[in-house]
């Protein structure tokens, strides 16, 4: 009887219940067939309160709303213009890095397309950038920076694998940065072949957009000099961050109005709501799998199939490629790493290394159908069909591939910063 | 008669809607400032509020189901809408609705399970801090979900209002 629910529930899932609907849903059921009061279901929920790093998630998600409203994104883009514009493939460049690193501010929520995407389309046509490999660019690097802190992915990561944040954050770096050179290796030859446009290199333009992006670009020396020099814990680094962005904003470039702080509350509390609801549903769902002693069941089954680590990794990586294309990243991760964490351990395999290859597998998620999120925004934002920009995204996607295999099998890229 | 009653449903929805956004920015507010406060209390004058952390993270969970309550009434909760992408769009009109009831009756059953579980923890009369006992705290739990079936009832409704429009077309 609770199968057949259990997959009448997954159809609803598919056909757009929202999530925390269904992963609530089979817990209420599951525990009510098995006799358990109810109120179970929302103990489990109430351990959210019990997570110092979920004040961290509201935070940094707030700062990265009050970005994206300022005008932090045009200033990237100019200075990173000055800086690449005078090379040839620069401008392609440009757009990787002003991506990445606006990703990284307003913690991977995906408003880099919308809040870059209209800057940066006519800027690569404009320069004669071929118009498929355009979209393809600023598709599949709307989520380019997940592995850059302080990205909220990352922190729901921590929190469900029990793994430091700011080790975490150091544990992104390297793989971080792969992930940019080498896209920007394969859009420089795509710049130099297509012959196209460059600008020439003016030292007091230069001078004057690292003046006017000051603020954006200490805004990381401030907040992970406070953590790494253990001044400040995540959470109280997230609030700081959170008086900086406000107080530059507000008072120095005076870019957002006081006026706009109510609608900029709302949507941050919309987006943490939605994530943080999923997490409370899932403690209550993974409670249940642990009560089933699922997990160990995997385990061991996989243990007996499974010999070698690198065999586990090859088909881990296979399994969150596909994972990463029907689930979200934060539905992914508070599901899926709970299940891992344990198997993964068990193949001697470091979590902060794990979390790098989960979160770079969901990266690629982003942007491959039938649901990839960058699809669909680039899709609404620059009014082409979703086919289209999925076939335009797959060059990049080929490399991100190949950046996957590298950061799964060279665990050191990972684990260098952090020893 | 009929019309009159979603009409009347919609100016509550409405009212709550503005009230929401006001209580959402004076408690992000409070939470920031209080945070803030913290910070400085410890590291410039090495004192604390014991209850501190308690209180911020309490408030993280309020502005979590409150937010939640939200993208309810926005329609922004994380979902996989893959088959009212592929189906006819009357066939999508119809999962849609169902998705609704669904919804709808889940957040009723959250409802009556949180009620319970803060009767208990009432019951129990649990002091968290600053003599607040903890049902206080959790009684954000039913009051937001009792919001959410609220607003999913008024999804469903306009979603059954809109459908025969859909098919006539």
């Amino acid at each position: 009887m609770n199968i057949v629910l259990t997959l009448f529930l997954m159809v609803a899932a598919i056909s757009g219940a929202p999530l925390f609907v269904v992963i609530s849903a089979v817990a209420l059921l599951w525990f009510y067939f098995m006799g358990i009061d109810l109120s179970i279901v929302i103990i489990e929920m109430y351990r959210l309160a019990s997570n110092p790093l979920l004040i961290a998630l509201l935070f940094f998600a707030f700062a990265g709303y009050i970005l994206a409203e300022s005008g932090a994104g045009k200033r990237l883009v100019k200075l990173s213009t000055a800086i690449f514009g005078c090379v040839r493939g620069g401008l392609a460049v440009v757009a990787l890095l002003s991506c990445a690193f606006f990703t990284a501010l307003t913690g991977a929520s995906g408003i880099t397309i919308v809040a870059l995407g209209g800057l940066l389309l006519p800027a690569l046509l404009e320069d004669r950038y071929p118009e498929d490999f355009s979209l393809g660019l600023l598709t599949s690097s709307g989520s380019l920076g997940l592995l850059f802190p302080p990205s909220l992915p990352m922190i729901i990561y921590g929190v469900v694998a029990g793994v430091s944040i700011p080790q975490l954050f150091l544990a992104g770096l390297i793989p971080g940065i792969l992930l940019v050179v080498l896209l920007a290796i394969y859009s420089m030859y795509k710049g130099v072949r297509g012959e196209c446009r460059i600008i020439s290199f003016n030292s007091r333009e230069l001078l004057d957009t690292t003046r006017e992006t000051i603020w954006e670009i200490l805004l990381p020396v401030v907040v992970f000099g406070g953590i790494y020099s253990g001044f400040l814990a995540v959470s109280e680094a997230a609030v700081v961050t959170v008086m900086y962005v406000l107080a530059v904003a507000l008072l120095i470039n005076r870019d957002v109005k006081f006026s706009q702080m109510p609608t900029i509350v709302v949507k941050t509390v919309v987006m943490v709501g939605s994530i943080i609801i999923i997490l409370g549903a899932a403690l209550a769902f993974n409670s249940l799998l642990i009560d089933q002693q699922v997990p160990s069941k995997i385990l061991l089954w996989i243990q007996g199939h499974v010999e070698s680590k690198f065999l586990f990794l090859l088909i881990l990586n296979i399994f969150l490629l596909l994972v990463g294309c029907v689930l979200d990243v934060y539905s992914a991760l508070v599901i899926v790493a709970p299940l891992i964490v344990p198997i993964a351990q068990s193949y001697d395999i470091n979590l902060l290394h794990l979390g790098i290859i989960f979160l770079t597998n969901l990266q690629i998620g982003y942007s491959t159908p039938p649901i990839g999120m960058n699809l669909f925004i680039a899709s609404l934002r620059f009014e082409k069909s979703v086919l289209r920009l999925g076939a335009a995204s797959l060059p990049f996607l080929g490399i991100l591939l190949v950046a996957l295999l590298i950061i799964t099998f060279v665990p050191g890229l990972s684990l260098l910063l952090v020893r | 008669m009929s019309a009159s009653s979603p009409s009347n449903l919609k100016k509550i929805g409405h009212f709550l809607g503005n009230l929401e956004q006001w209580v959402l920015v004076l408690l992000l507010g409070f939470l920031a400032a209080f945070a803030v406060t913290q910070i400085i209390l410890r590291n410039f004058l090495s004192v604390g509020l014991v209850w501190g952390d308690d209180l911020l993270r309490h408030g993280v969970l309020w502005i979590s189901l409150l937010g939640a309550t939200r993208a309810t009434l926005e329609r922004k909760h994380i979902r996989i809408d893959l088959l009212p992408r592929i189906l006819p769009a009357r066939l999508g009109l119809i999962a849609d609705s169902v998705c609704c009831f669904i919804s709808l009756f889940v957040c009723v059953l959250l409802a009556w399970a949180s009620w319970n579980f803060v009767q208990g923890e009432r019951l129990a009369g649990d002091i968290a801090f600053a003599s607040i006992p903890y049902w206080w705290l959790e009684i954000i739990f039913p009051i937001s979900f009792g919001l959410m079936a609220f607003r999913f009832c008024l999804n469903c409704i306009s979603g059954l209002v809109r459908k025969p429009k859909g098919v006539e077309k």
